[in-house]
């Protein structure tokens, strides 16, 4: 379970989450997950792509980061892969309508920093 | 020389304690169990995540009972040549709850819409073909199971 993030200029950024976003997995990165995206960045990607598994609590984390991003007029959008049970997860929450999911990362910052 | 035959014992057993580090050993049992057992991955994928979410169920609103009760696991596996079904059942000592009788919530139309709650049964639900719950013996008893075909 890991999160690192990387700044590309003033207006964006990249945050990549890897392992698992289960109950423990979340527990273990959901409050830097939340500063990260509470920094004032204009657009902020989340690269799911390397994430094994998506549970409930992690879609939560990720709801209450993209409301924080949004409410800072940001745009936040994610990286999934999309055959895997991260998709799964997102689609059947329903969350991928709400939160923009790109496969790849440059189509995501695009949509971020327009 | 036939290779050596291995008999499976009819079902896996599991008894955790309910708490989040447990859930991890939980998921890494079942993966290996549905591996043993030949479960094809993307349904032992969806039986991985509908136990997250009952467990984090269990563990969340299960009360001081199912939390000091060890939770039983359970996976039992039916397969032949052209199709199979593997079925997890999880056993908790806590409040009775059914998740059958959960009417379906419409899906959040936008961030604001989208509750904390209520996210882990949509994804029980969506995850799982066939769901069962009984309460026995001062326990709940939920299975969750999927389907699938060989092609």
């Amino acid at each position: 379970m890991s999160i690192s993030h990387t700044d590309v200029g003033d207006d964006l950024r990249r945050i990549a989450i890897t392992g698992r976003l289960d109950l423990p997995g979340t527990d273990s990165v959901a409050e830097q997950l939340q500063e990260l995206t509470a920094a004032p960045k204009k657009g902020v990607v989340v690269d799911l792509s390397r994430l094994k598994y998506l549970a409930s609590i992690g879609i939560r984390a990720l709801i209450t980061s993209a409301k924080t991003v949004q409410q800072r007029g940001g745009k936040m959008a994610l990286v999934v892969h999309g055959d895997s049970t991260v998709m799964m997860s997102l689609e059947a929450t329903g969350v991928n309508e709400l939160i923009p999911v790109f496969k790849n990362i440059a189509d995501a910052e695009k949509s971020v920093t327009a | 020389m036939l290779p050596p035959l291995i008999v499976l014992p009819p079902f896996d057993e599991l008894s955790i304690n309910a708490s989040g580090a447990e859930v991890r050993r939980a998921s890494e049992w079942l993966e290996s169990a549905c591996q043993q057992r030949e479960v094809p991955q993307a349904m032992a994928e969806r039986l991985v995540l509908s136990l997250n979410e009952v467990l984090a169920n269990v563990i969340r609103h299960g009360g001081a009972n199912a939390l000091s009760s060890p939770v039983g696991l359970k996976l039992e596996v039916v397969a032949d040549a052209k199709s199979g079904k593997a079925g997890v059942t999880v056993s908790d000592a806590g409040i009775a709850f059914n998740p059958l009788s959960v009417a379906e919530k419409p899906l959040p139309k936008t961030l604001d819409e989208a509750a904390p709650g209520g996210l882990g049964l949509v994804m029980i639900r969506r995850f799982s073909d066939w769901l069962d719950y009984r309460h026995e013996e001062g326990r709940n008893h939920l299975t969750f199971g999927t389907r699938w075909k060989v092609q």
